[in-house]
């Protein structure tokens, strides 16, 4: 199955249970969990019910194209259901036999693993599954954004789609994978992973990104104060990916990490209670 | 008699939690029904990462009826002087519905009362399972816990069901918004959801045909037994230890043993990054041929049985792009130069307020220099202390960012692979061991060396910081790291006074004299509260062996102090042991309250002082020689041969003389003897014999 088959079906899947189907977010977002659809939506009271498929930049991850199963910008598709279902795990499953994953022949594990995204105050406990030991997907009952707890809770899956794909599609490698009909994601991807891993890693200018890094910090600090919550938190997330090409470049200290990480933490605690107190929603 | 069936359904419990979990469950069942009066026989428990059962057999159907003595007022304000009932004993009567015939007398420690005997009927065991299990469940500790549902009750993970069979009839009850109901779960995929359960027997059958093995015991011996045939099959070992056959038995209730190969080429990998990627990260086993060479094979555990080779398939994909990774992160960090790497330490803080890496090498290149002097290892001395300097560089590889639990070995790879000196490898390679006084011996003296410099260099940086070490917490490894050293120094023989490496330790996170002086204080009672427990508790020393030689003055000498506890150890199993122990409390008592006098020669007045302070001088030198050895037994022989002349020395000598000179001076020669002793041990704490 190619890729965007996976994500029409998963599409498909979702919206038959009763999911908007949301697009990506159009900023550098390290996860699906970094996007509006996901921040905001989890805070408050109101329910809410969404799916979509988010490319991701991990900058630290890339290999040069080189690695068959890991690259600095994959594909996730994240689905919200809040308030979480009773029945969140069959749900899931049938997901993945909706993709056409004979669940019964194939070795599904809920495996311990609890993420945390430290510069957005977010934390989640919950599994990764396995499927014949691949990780396919994250499951996660959130607990807190922006640093408030969650009342209700919701649940995030977020399936990896290079992954799912080269689990359905019998590869050893992404770069064997199909995208489209006749496009492969080999051709889509190579060059790219190339040329971001040698800015990665070689070339990213750190006085530069520290210089930017900073300032997207005063620009979200400024919005803050002037009730733009929003935008504010398009500049938090431009600050995590310049922590993340930063990070990857080696150019930050333990001591530092906890310093950047805590300035953004700050920021998307800021910038949750401006959500809250401006939406009404009460959360406690 | 009944029995009862109970079973938490759940989402899948970390594997780790699991046995703590069971054996609250176990412990607060029986502590409720005991306080409710239900009899029972027994608690069987069995746990998955997906149900927690138990059950209890026998258990009688109503609690026993509870006769209580219920006391009432004294007798004297009871009854007035007409041998009336006051207003006391009406409300007595009134509150407990009795008559005054069922008032009777009782003697107590305060004098006449009045009370009655009051029998009150067991409650169904049915009302008590229904009021006790949300207790049950409601007091459960987890290392982490959520939230999920409305009810906002804290669990380890979202509760599913909740069977609770009392005779096969359910019992009903809510915990957490979920009711309790007659359905379990199967096999999260090779069964059909929501079984009904009437019975026990039905429960166990109905989750055999559903692919859960419910009994520990039973996928324990399951992933065993096929393991072992691997083995013979192919006639190789496969390496599990406790940790990983925990994980095995407690993520699959249908546990079912896989084999995989991977590409030889992996092979090229150094065998711990191999051994490491495969365990931690992918959950496999390493397999080894019968020479002990690791083979391009591995084995794991499945929750299904993988007849289509599905899983096998998949896993050997996976563990394919896993040593991708690892041989990523090895051929990119040995293109650094690793000798160089150390600059970078510069900017990897040790710990908040404790300055950087790079500073820390160059604690760790001084404490080492002190430390190989005091040993006699000056011959490796040069190797050692380069080894100090670039111990801490493997830090800002890759490798280690990713798995942190790799320090120290690939440090000791890195240089191995550039063709480093043996020693400077191996004593990076080990400087993290051992962790803690029961791990294994260290393989390299160098490594000792190093991993006792590291480690007084984190306790000391921690205490200097304020940080405490509580019996509860000790988030910094304060005391695995004393403890750790202590096995270090008793392992390899090492001689030297602990207390001048402290003082040094401290005296690099100090400004002044007073400040410095207040942390090796800090410091050399914790490692006396260490080296007393490890005695005692580890090395299982009597208390008060321990306890005689703990205030010596050469404690912090380690190994000498063990050996002196294990000569001393010898010793009170002897009969002559009481003698060491009348003398010196003999001498404490006399010479209590007392300055230290100088002796003079000249004001020894009589024989039998004069011969005790020849044969003191004699002894002492010796003593001295043989303390020094170590030779501990012969050391008391001597004492003991003393006996004699100290006996007669008491009988004739009062030692309490009219001129304050010679008793001064008789003084002084006592303190010579209980120094003497003392030298030794405090025989004064041990406990006598008879």
């Amino acid at each position: 199955m190619s890729l965007q088959n996976i994500i029409i079906k998963l599409q498909e899947f979702w919206s038959q249970n009763g999911c908007y189907i949301a697009s990506g977010y159009d900023t550098e977002v390290g996860a699906g969990t970094m996007a509006p659809d996901t921040f905001f939506r989890v805070l408050g009271k109101k329910p809410w019910k969404v799916a979509f498929w988010q490319p991701s930049r991990r900058p630290g991850d890339g290999r040069y194209a080189e690695n068959p199963n890991r690259v600095q910008k994959h594909n996730q598709f994240q689905v919200i259901l809040k308030p979480t279902p009773d029945n969140g795990q069959t749900l899931f499953l049938n997901s993945l036999n909706h993709l056409g994953i004979d669940i019964r022949s194939h070795d599904i594990k809920f495996d311990e693993d609890n993420w945390a995204s430290p510069s957005i105050g977010a934390w989640g406990v919950g599994w990764q599954i396995m499927c014949d030991g691949l990780e396919i997907s994250q499951f996660t009952y959130f607990q807190q954004a922006g640093g408030i707890e969650l009342n209700p809770n919701s649940l995030e899956i977020t399936y990896g789609l290079e992954r799912l794909a080269i689990f359905l599609d019998k590869r050893k490698s992404i770069y064997n994978l199909k995208w489209g009909h006749d496009i492969s994601y080999s051709e889509l991807r190579t060059e790219e992973e190339k040329q971001f891993s040698i800015y990665n890693f070689e070339i990213a200018n750190i006085d530069f990104l520290r210089n930017i890094f900073d300032q997207y910090k005063n620009e979200a600090k400024k919005l803050i104060e002037s009730n733009l919550y929003l935008p504010a938190y398009d500049y938090l997330l431009k600050c995590s990916h310049t922590f993340n090409i930063l990070d990857a470049r080696k150019a930050i200290s333990t001591a530092e990490r906890t310093t950047l990480i805590k300035t953004m933490r700050d920021l998307s605690s800021m910038i949750a209670k401006k959500y809250i107190k401006d939406t009404g929603q009460k959360n406690e | 008699m009944s029995d009862f069936l109970f079973e938490l359904g759940i989402e899948e419990v970390p594997a780790s939690e699991i046995k703590n979990i069971v054996l609250q469950l176990k412990d607060n069942f029986k502590l409720k029904l005991d306080e409710n009066l239900v009899k029972f026989k027994s608690i069987e428990t069995s746990a998955t990462n997906r149900r927690f059962m138990i059950y209890i057999s026998e258990i009688s159907e109503k609690a026993d009826d509870k006769d209580e003595q219920i006391l009432g007022p004294s007798k004297k304000i009871s009854i007035d002087e007409n041998g009336q009932p006051t207003i006391a004993l009406k409300k007595f009567m009134e509150f407990n519905n009795i008559e005054l015939s069922d008032v009777i007398e009782i003697e107590t420690k305060k004098g006449l009362y009045l009370c009655t005997n009051k029998v009150t009927e067991g409650l169904k065991t049915n009302d008590i399972l229904h009021k006790i299990i949300p207790e049950i469940l409601g007091k459960l500790t987890f290392s982490k816990t959520m939230l999920w549902n409305e009810s906002r009750v804290p669990f380890v993970r979202p509760i599913k069901n909740i069977l609770c069979l009392l005779n096969n009839r359910l019992v009903k009850l809510k915990f957490s918004s979920i009711e309790s109901s007659k359905f379990i779960d199967g096999h999260i995929t090779l069964s059909e959801s929501s079984i009904e359960i009437n019975s026990f027997k039905d429960y166990i059958e109905q989750l055999g045909k559903n692919f859960v093995i419910v009994k520990e015991k039973g996928r324990e011996e399951k992933i065993i037994n096929e393991i072992t045939e691997i083995e013979n099959e192919f006639d190789v070992n496969v390496k599990i230890d406790d940790k990983m056959l925990n994980y095995y038995i407690y993520n699959n209730e249908y546990p079912v043993v896989f084999k995989g190969n991977f590409n030889k080429k992996y092979l090229k990998l150094p065998h711990e990054i191999i051994s490491t990627f495969m365990i931690k990260e992918k959950k496999l086993l390493p397999v080894y041929n019968k020479n002990n060479k690791l083979l391009n094979t591995f084995v794991g555990v499945s929750n299904i049985p993988d007849e289509n080779r599905f899983v096998s398939d998949g896993n050997e994909k996976v563990i394919h792009a896993t040593f991708e990774d690892a041989k990523f992160f090895w051929d990119n960090d040995k293109k650094d130069n690793f000798i160089n790497l150390r600059e970078n330490l510069k900017k990897v803080n040790f710990q908040k307020d404790l300055g950087n890496f790079f500073d820390k090498t160059e604690r760790l290149h001084y404490l080492v220099d002190f430390l190989l002097k005091e040993t006699n290892n000056n011959h490796m001395c040069e190797n050692i202390k380069q080894a100090s300097y670039l111990c801490k560089n493997d830090l800002v590889t890759r490798m280690v960012r990713e798995f942190p639990s790799l320090q120290g070995i690939m440090g000791g790879l890195y240089l191995k692979e550039m063709n480093s000196e043996e020693d400077i490898w191996k004593s990076v390679y080990w400087h993290y061991e051992p962790k803690g006084f029961t791990d294994k011996k260290l393989k390299h003296f160098g490594a000792g060396i190093l991993s006792i410099a590291d480690k007084i260099d984190n306790i000391t940086g921690f205490i200097s910081k304020g940080i405490k070490v509580s019996s509860s917490k000790d988030p910094y490894g304060i005391r695995r790291d004393a403890n750790s050293i202590i096995k270090v120094i008793i392992d390899f023989k090492m001689n030297f006074d602990l207390y001048e490496l402290i003082e040094l330790a401290a005296e690099k996170y100090t400004k002044n004299e007073e400040d410095k002086k207040k942390l090796v204080i800090k410091l050399q009672k914790l490692f006396l509260s260490r080296i007393e427990i490890i005695f005692r508790d580890l090395l299982n020393f009597r208390y008060d062996v321990v306890n005689s030689i703990i205030n010596t003055h050469d404690i912090l000498f380690i190994y000498k102090s063990f050996l002196k506890a294990t000569d001393v150890s010898k010793m009170v199993e002897t009969d002559s042991i009481d003698i060491l122990i009348i003398l010196h409390k003999r001498l404490k008592n006399i010479i209590k309250g007392f300055n230290a006098f100088f002796i003079s020669e000249d004001l020894l007045m009589g024989d039998e002082e004069k011969i005790l302070f020849e044969i003191y001088r004699e002894s002492k030198a010796e003593i001295e020689k043989l303390a020094i050895n170590n030779n501990y037994i012969q050391a008391c022989s001597k004492i003991i041969e003393m006996k004699p002349v100290i006996d007669n020395y008491f009988e004739k000598v009062l030692v309490m003389a009219e001129d304050n000179k010679i008793k001064e001076n008789r003084i002084a020669l006592l303190q010579c003897l209980n120094e003497l002793l003392s030298k030794i041990a405090d025989f004064s704490l041990i406990i006598e014999s008879n």
